[in-house]
């Protein structure tokens, strides 16, 4: 087993977003940080809100700290007021240096996963995922890579076997892994459609291009359409505080 | 991440029992910790600050007062303008200082009570509250001019003249908009910025080479102090409600990113910038007709000198941007008195009712309607002059109290306070900052000055009467 990997739970705590069933039995092998936070209007000071619901949330966020307790995990929690909730997530990410954020939905045991590969690059937080939460669950892992045109399968093939050797490092049962390439596909409808016949997603989070300014995070979408938890991989921090 | 640690403790309870909330234990560039495990998200960046220092003052300086100051002081007004400029410029640094020492919401009230006790502190804070809402209603008023211009634009008649209905009603919409909660609110105020700061500068450049000759007319001429040397500092005091932003920055520096690096730039960058554009402004529309007709003009004179320069599109052009400009300085000022609402109840000093959120929209209903119940009777007066005035002593008397505050802090040096951006020249400036404040009160009209003292006195009994027993001063 390795160190536990820690995985950033956000839960808009005072609009009735709570921990989906499941999800405590997911992490209960990761280090759990439970960011409770609350978007408030520009109108409206922060420390107004804490004034007024910092009970309420703190009260709920305690409650649901010993659900994950109960399962298993570690759990440290925040609670954070704010006008922009995506930078308090990044924030959060930043300061407890964690190495995924899942997007929670609800889940039952999970019997497989998939893991969709993109290339070379952070292969190793993604191995730190997967191995820290699935690798002694016994869950069938399947690394999922779409090929691109100008993609010889020796590439591929070089990138999952990669993973997969990194995976046995770090324990995890070389007979419930496999691999598994498409070619000729959109990735994100592939890892779409693929994602149905499985009970979770790890993915990792795409640099920001044009496209993912207008339609979203690839991860977003996946997780929009997938109905189980989709666990997003970080990229390494980049250390430099620009603004 | 520089952490600073906040060491004040707020004591004592105020007639309805309740005690000032606790200080937080460390503040960040991108957060307020409390606690260790609850924090306030810090998400107005410098362009932001900025937006909402300039933001508030350019509507007014520009807009509102360039015909008003040049009856009363000729072309001289452009000194008047570089003059409250330069009393502002002294007050924002010290404000800096203090700001980024202590960065929390509420601005020159905070600084005020936890430098020099909570009397002090009650009496800016209360002041300050009433102040913003003398601002806004001025705001407003001059918003209902410039929408009566554009219906004289559009050659409708009315039997009546419309300002104060038109200032009511925006007064009303503005109210009821900031409760129902627009989202982006801040990115809207970014844009609104840009777009005025746009329009200005195109037109202040062909204003100043068309008045200095370039394309023919050359009209500089008309004598400086047409109206003699006395009129210029009543104008400067007329017209310093024109640079009363840059302490409304102060009032949300608890949602500042990197405070350390972005009050001191916004407070300082907005009063520079519009500093500039006032004199020039002053400068190009006293060129263009003369103290005297402009003077004629009253409270929309700008329209007329753009129709002047530009024709019927230069009026236009002007008409839009008096519109937003005025809307966006009321919009500021009401954001900042429900802030100062916070910050008071967050202190006992007010009913912790008062800054209650509402559930549904996340706003706080009862401080923005405390803040324009008033605002509405204020604009029914309709006086432009009275309100400005007003709404200057009562900020005067804070920036003076504020660089009373800083040589205050600096002398006694407790522990807690250490800032990471410190005044040049100390104690010249904060002691000709202060002097230049209080002196300015001064040249203002004894209606203005009595009103003024009313407030400030009322503040001062309702402290005794309710939070008599609230300690806010930090330790030394």
């Amino acid at each position: 087993m390795t160190d536990r990997p820690s995985v950033l739970v956000p839960i808009r705590v005072l609009e009735g977003e709570s921990i989906p069933e499941g999800v405590p039995e997911l992490l209960a092998t990761a280090h759990v940080v439970l960011l409770g936070y609350h978007v408030v209007p520009d109108q409206t000071a922060t420390g107004q809100a804490q004034m007024q619901f910092e009970d309420r949330a703190t009260d709920r966020l305690d409650e649901y700290e010993t659900i994950f307790e109960d399962a298993g995990a570690t759990v440290e929690h925040r609670l954070v007021f704010t006008h922009d909730g995506q930078k308090t997530i990044d924030r959060t990410i930043t300061e407890h240096d964690c190495l995924a954020v899942l997007v929670p939905n609800a889940t039952g045991p999970v019997d497989d996963v998939l893991v969709a590969v993109r290339g070379a690059v952070g292969i190793d937080r993604l191995a730190r995922v997967v191995a820290g939460v699935f690798g002694g669950t016994g869950a069938s892992v399947t690394l999922y890579h779409v090929a691109e045109a100008d993609e010889s399968d020796e590439d591929v093939g070089m990138v999952l076997d990669g993973l997969a050797d990194r995976l046995a490092d770090l324990g995890v049962d070389a007979s419930t892994v496999e691999t598994r390439v498409e070619r000729d596909r959109d990735p994100l409808d592939a890892i779409a459609d693929a994602a149905d016949a499985f009970d979770a997603v790890v993915m990792g989070e795409t640099d920001p291009s044009l496209a993912t300014f207008v339609f979203g995070m690839p991860a977003d979408q996946v997780a929009d359409r997938f109905l189980g938890p989709v666990l997003v991989v970080q990229r390494e921090p980049a250390r430099d505080a620009a603004e | 991440m520089a952490e600073q640690p906040v060491d004040v403790e707020p004591r004592g309870q105020n007639a309805a029992g309740e005690v000032p909330v606790a200080e937080p234990e460390s503040v960040t560039e991108d957060a307020t910790v409390h606690d260790d495990e609850v924090e306030l998200e810090r998400t107005i960046g410098l362009v932001g600050g900025l937006a909402i220092g300039i933001g508030t003052m350019i509507g007014a300086g520009i807009f509102v007062f360039p015909g008003l100051a040049a009856s009363n002081a000729g072309l001289a007004a452009t000194l008047s303008f570089a003059i409250g400029g330069l009393i502002a410029l002294l007050v924002a640094l010290p404000a800096s200082e203090l700001a980024t020492a202590m960065p929390r919401s509420g601005g020159g009230y905070y600084f005020v009570s936890r430098g020099m006790g909570t009397a002090y502190g009650a009496i800016v804070g209360l002041g300050l509250w009433l102040g913003l809402m003398f601002a806004s209603a001025f705001y407003l008023v001059g918003l209902g001019h410039y929408a009566s211009a554009v219906f004289a634009e559009l050659g409708v008649g009315l039997p009546f003249s419309p300002v104060v209905g038109i200032g009511l009603l925006f007064g009303v919409a503005l109210t009821a908009l900031s409760i129902a909660g627009t989202e982006n609110t801040a990115r809207i105020q970014n844009a609104v910025v840009a777009v005025l700061l746009l329009v200005l500068t195109g037109f202040l450049s062909y204003g100043v080479l068309d008045a200095v000759g370039v394309f023919g007319r050359g009209s500089v001429p008309e004598q400086f102090f047409s109206r003699g040397y006395f009129p210029v500092l009543t104008t400067a005091a007329l017209v310093f409600t024109s640079y009363l932003g840059f302490a409304q920055v102060a009032t949300v520096a608890g949602e500042i990113k990197r405070p350390g690096r972005n009050l001191p730039l916004a407070m300082v960058g907005s009063v520079l910038v519009v500093t500039v554009f006032y004199v020039v402004t002053i400068f190009v529309a006293t060129s263009a007709f003369g103290a005297d007709r402009l003077g004629q003009f009253g409270e929309t004179a700008m329209v007329e000198v753009a129709r002047d320069f530009l024709g019927v599109p230069g009026a236009v052009a002007i008409l839009g941007a008096g519109l937003l400009a005025t809307f966006s300085s009321a919009n500021a000022s009401i954001l900042s008195a429900s802030r100062t609402v916070y910050a008071l109840s967050r202190d006992a000093l007010l009913p912790r009712r008062a800054s209650e959120i509402n559930l549904r929209y996340g706003t706080p209903h009862v401080a923005l309607l405390a803040a324009g119940g008033p605002i509405l009777v204020l604009v029914a007066t309709g006086q432009v002059e009275l309100l400005a005035e007003v709404a200057s002593f009562l900020h005067l008397v804070m920036y003076g109290l504020l660089c009373v505050v800083l040589i205050v802090l600096r002398r006694r040096n407790p522990e807690w306070y250490s800032p990471s951006y410190r005044v040049p020249g100390y104690p010249v400036v904060p002691a000709v900052g202060a002097l230049a404040s209080f002196g300015l009160i001064a040249f203002m009209q004894p209606g203005s000055i009595a009103i003024g003292v009313v407030v400030m006195i009322a503040s001062y009994v309702w402290y005794r009467y309710y939070a008599g027993d609230v300690t806010l001063m930090g330790d030394v």
